[in-house]
């Protein structure tokens, strides 16, 4: 019986949202969508529908901030269509007509899974696209010259499974890197050839979880390598590249993220989520954060200087598919808070493509300096006041979070000691909930107390002997000890503050049970305590990744890093909260992509959707009058090429 | 024979006839689940026999199913039947009968008549003596709380003088069952005053968990609205000890005891008064293969404790008493799809399909309905 139980009316629904830099509205005008769709359409287990963008480089117009050369890819079920994009601009040029596509591919027996358009050559008349299929091949096309058409893997001989990412490797105008369900990760060269019998692999390299192949043949043929990723057939669900290109971040349905240097080949750091496995992965805008979203319903925040999880964003309620930095609402430095707003109308427009930032110098320049050396990777992490990250997520639960991560949750604990003392006072009462945003004071002691935790059995057991400071502890750090065990007393009482408020997480340093999870951790420290012993409170956690390291089998058993810098606690990690969660649509969310002037998000049922920047909604109705309403059931598309199915 | 509705149950019933067909003309022919497996990826051991279908018998055939692959649940129960030759006939003997049985079957696969099972199940419980179709969840319920006082029963009879009490005991709780050991968490219910502001808690025990289901939500976030605090007010009010009175008082549940076997019910039949029956809320709810609990109490025992599924009864159909249970378990790392006397193998992904409609247009779904969660540690 089909009834509307609850919810889901179209009026619960967001066009617009406000938030501390004003409101963004849903330009309802340039809604993307196949043409001629009728009705509803049964998206149940079809691909996710993602978003690709390219800038044409136009001579006219060399900052391309006019946005006239920019085009969108999206995928919808055996389809994929390549639109002109003028986001926001577009009512100011010339209307686009949304039943013309550029290109238009109707695929039979395969579905288009993702797609990457090749910023380094594309020109003002080319612009070269990827296309993985949810049957293993791969085809490179350009949908503005439409002569070119190449196939890989095209008998299927190198990998059958789904391929679920792509990207050019960046700043190449030939390498491309695909990953597969089967869990490998496949390095082409688009000039060479796949050949026609299965390709013959020898190792090459090999490490914790992971073992690189090179193809053993005469002639150099395709895939230069490969990479087997986690167990056997563990999917790869995502990867990226690092804004300065030499790191690269895979996760996987097992649960990890795997951060590889790419030239050398070797794991840098990885992390495990709470539970499940991880579906997305986004750099920060300088490379010094990696962020997941996965099947815990968490974002979760990895520190690449330090190798830890910093931080964990709860708000979704359900899986996050899509995360992205804001790279022009992140702001950089105490001394410019509005470097968003002055500067992003001279960003390059080259940072379109989701989670890759292709300049990322340009960032450098702008924030005066004081960071210039944030974008070399690998680089010793510099502290600095203000910084803040703005990070979107999406997820199956059809929201969008906004979360804004500053610099003194991530802030590494030799820096938050200090100020632990001074902050203790006045701020506990309200249970230490971190509210992204304004997470201030309260954090430093919180944060600190996580390490403490990590490393301390002495706190632990303070901790978990219900509220009694009772510190007959090793710790060099007893006034912080006593201090978060005031915390955690008035943490305890604060369960009436919580009323009503169903997702407000409280990062409450009430200390769960004494009996099998202090042994735990008892074991846990024990493990660790001959490399920890003297190490600092800053860097002991690093010291306790080596000494599990080298023990050995503990990578892939999540029993053994629960508790571990890998996978903290749920309680000894920093909990943030999102800045605003709003339900755009009634389908899941597929596609989070921030641009200079609004932000595009695609849905499961196949529309891609604008949302402008405050301050950048141009007021339809001065030029309403010459833009079409995509006409839903009219105007066939006579274009009969393009309505032919393409055999792979 | 159930009702069915959609596509996909007709296409089940048609490739059933054609396995029965198959099964009549067997010979030396090896099955299309064992070609699928691989003979030499063939688990040893261990046998998978569907069940077959005595009219409507399907909510019992699914929920056996995923018990049987519950494996602390099974081994316990063929202990059971290695230690007792002879007592009289229980629900629980025809259940460690019928998980003999398949555990000592000379063919890897096949099917299995459970009679005997389904006959005493007919006898023990009123409800179930006839040939409609029942709740999965509520023969879960009875068939673990009855074989739990059948083990009381038992433990009681032979210490006649030990006086120790038996399941609805209020002094010392009773040593616990094994049924007690595999499904048995405890809840805490802290209750906080509005008035005097004393919280006040109290445990209680829990087979299983049913949360309420919300579009497009994951099983997470069904468990974390289970322990959303509420407010007890107007005619609910909370009998304040401190007070002496009605107040007030908000109440949250949240777990204490974790479970080895996590069993959780998502609450899909949803009473409407405006059609004065029950309709099925086929709302998308995902549930990942791996889970640990947000919505454990301060003082839980073990809060990380890291649960992996490895069974799910799904609904197939329109409504409570309609439709069609089947389950899907997972056995050796490969997922199988028990529907009555079929059995499949199937490949993880399409576990997905049974996660539910994100719309309402569709009469009829296919949505997981009890899953079954074990901990990675009784492993």
């Amino acid at each position: 019986m089909a009834v509307q139980l609850d919810g889901g009316g179209k009026d619960d629904l967001k066009t617009q949202f406000v938030t501390r830099e004003g409101t963004y509205k849903l330009m309802t005008l340039s809604e993307y969508s196949r043409p001629n769709r009728v009705g509803y359409t049964n998206s149940q287990g079809s691909a996710s529908v993602r978003v690709s963008f390219v800038t044409l480089p136009d001579p006219a117009d060399p900052t391309g901030a006019q946005g006239l050369g920019d085009r969108m890819c999206f995928n919808f079920g055996k389809e994929l269509y390549v639109y002109v994009y003028r986001g926001v601009k577009k009512q100011l040029f010339q209307a686009v007509d949304l039943n013309k596509p550029v290109d238009k591919k109707l695929y039979k027996g395969t579905n288009p899974t993702c797609h990457n358009f090749n910023q380094t050559t594309a020109t003002a008349d080319s612009a070269p696209l990827l296309v993985g299929f949810s049957t293993g091949q791969i085809q490179l096309i350009d949908p503005i010259k439409k002569e070119l058409s190449k196939l890989y893997n095209e008998e299927r001989l190198i990998d059958k499974s789904k391929v679920t990412c792509i990207k050019w490797v960046p700043g190449s105008s030939n390498l491309f890197l695909v990953s597969h369900s089967s869990g490998q990760l496949y390095l082409y060269n688009e000039e060479l050839l796949c050949g026609t019998t299965p390709p013959h692999y020898q190792p090459f390299k090999s490490g914790d979880g992971y073992a690189i192949h090179t193809c053993k043949t005469k002639s150099t043929r395709n895939p230069l390598y490969r990479w087997v990723i986690g167990a056997e057939g563990c999917c790869i669900n995502e990867f990226a590249f690092s804004p300065c290109g030499s790191n690269l971040a895979v996760v996987s349905q097992d649960g990890f993220l795997r951060v590889f240097h790419y030239d050398t080949m070797e794991l840098v750091g990885s992390a495990r989520s709470y539970f499940g496995g991880f579906l997305c992965v986004c750099w920060s805008p300088d490379g010094r954060y990696v962020v997941v979203g996965g099947e815990d319903d968490l974002v979760t925040i990895w520190s690449f200087n330090e190798k830890r999880v910093v931080a964990r964003g709860q708000g979704h309620h359900s899986w996050v598919s899509v995360v992205a930095f804001d790279p022009y609402t992140t702001s950089y430095g105490d001394h410019d808070p509005d470097f968003s707003g002055s500067d992003d109308e001279s960003m390059p427009h080259t940072n379109h493509n989701n989670h890759f930032h292709e300049k990322p110098n340009r960032l450098s320049t702008v924030s005066q300096g004081i960071h210039s050396n944030r974008n070399s990777c690998g680089s010793e992490l510099r502290v600095s006041g203000g910084t803040c990250y703005r990070l979107g997520s999406v997820s199956q639960d059809t929201q969008l979070c906004l979360w804004d991560i500053t610099e003194d949750v991530l802030r590494p604990p030799v820096s938050a000691k200090q100020r632990t003392s001074t902050a203790g006072s006045g701020t506990f009462s309200s249970s230490g909930t971190f509210t992204s945003g304004n997470g201030a004071t309260s954090n430093h002691n919180s944060n600190n107390a996580k390490h403490n935790n990590l490393n301390n059995i002495g706190f632990k057991e303070s901790a978990s002997g219900n509220n009694e400071s009772s510190n007959n502890s090793i710790s060099t750090n007893a006034a912080v000890s006593t201090v978060n065990s005031l915390t955690q007393r008035l943490a305890g009482l604060g369960f009436g503050e919580r009323k009503g408020d169903n997702h407000k997480r409280n990062f409450s340093l009430t200390m769960r049970g004494s009996g099998t999870s202090n042994n735990a951790i008892q074991n846990n420290s024990g493990e660790k305590s001959g490399s920890n012993s003297n190490s600092s409170n800053s860097n002991s956690v690093g010291g306790g990744l080596g000494t599990n390291k080298k023990s050995g089998g503990t990578m892939d058993d999540p029993m053994r890093l629960i508790g571990t810098a890998w996978c903290p606690r749920f309680d000894e990690c920093p909990v943030l909260e999102p800045l605003v969660c709003k339900k755009l649509a009634h389908e899941r969310l597929t596609e989070l992509v921030f641009r200079e002037d609004c932000f595009v998000t695609a849905c499961q049922d196949g529309y891609v959707y604008t949302w402008a920047r405050p301050g950048h909604m141009v007021g339809p109705l001065t030029i309403s009058s010459t833009l079409h309403r995509p006409h839903h059931h009219t105007n066939p598309h006579t274009n009969a090429n393009s309505n032919r199915p393409n055999d792979l | 024979m159930c009702v069915n509705n959609g596509r996909n149950m007709l296409l089940r019933m048609s490739l059933r006839l054609v396995f029965n067909l198959h099964i009549q003309f067997q010979g030396a022919n090896i099955s299309q689940l064992e070609r699928d497996i691989g003979s030499d990826q063939f688990p040893p051991n261990e046998h998978y026999f569907g069940l077959v279908n005595f009219g409507n018998t399907c909510y019992s055939n699914s929920v056996l199913q995923a018990l049987y692959f519950c494996r602390p649940f099974r081994e316990k129960v063929l202990e059971y039947k290695a230690r007792n030759k002879r007592t009289k006939e229980t629900l629980l003997t025809c259940l460690a009968d019928l998980f003999y049985s398949i555990a000592t079957q000379k063919k890897k696969v096949g099917s299995i008549a459970p009679k005997k099972f389904i006959a005493r199940l007919r006898k023990e419980k009123e409800e179930f003596d006839n040939y409609m179709q029942q709740d999965a969840h509520e023969f879960l319920n009875f068939l673990i709380n009855h074989i739990n006082e059948i083990i009381l029963a038992e433990r009681n009879q032979s210490r006649p003088a030990g006086g120790k009490g038996g399941a609805g005991d209020a002094g010392s709780p009773p040593e616990p069952t094994w049924v007690h050991e595999i499904f048995q968490g405890i809840l805490t219910s802290e209750t906080r005053c509005l008035n005097c502001e004393t919280v006040s808690s109290k445990d209680e025990d829990f087979f299983d968990l049913q949360v309420d289901v919300d579009q497009n939500t994951s099983i997470t976030h069904c468990l974390k609205c289970f322990s959303n605090t509420e407010t007890l007010c107007s005619d609910n009010k909370f009998k304040c000890d401190h007070c002496s009175s009605y107040q007030e008082a908000q109440k949250r549940m949240r777990v204490k005891k974790l479970p080895m076997i996590l069993a959780l019910h998502l609450k899909r039949f949803k009473y409407v008064e405006q059609y004065n029956r029950h309709i099925k809320v086929s709302h998308r709810v995902v549930f990942p293969l791996e889970l640990r609990l947000f919505n454990t109490s301060d003082d839980a025992v073990n809060p990380d404790r890291l649960y992996d599924l490895v069974a799910v009864v799904i609904h197939c159909g329109s409504g409570p008493n309609r439709g069609h249970y089947i389950s899907i378990v997972k056995s050796h790392g490969f997922w199988l799809l028990f529907d009555d006397d079929m059995v499949d193998k199937i490949d993880a992904a399409t576990i997905e399909d049974f996660y539910g409609l994100t719309s309402d247009i569709q009469k009829s779904s296919e949505t997981g309905y009890i899953l079954f969660y074990q901990s990675r540690d009784c492993s």
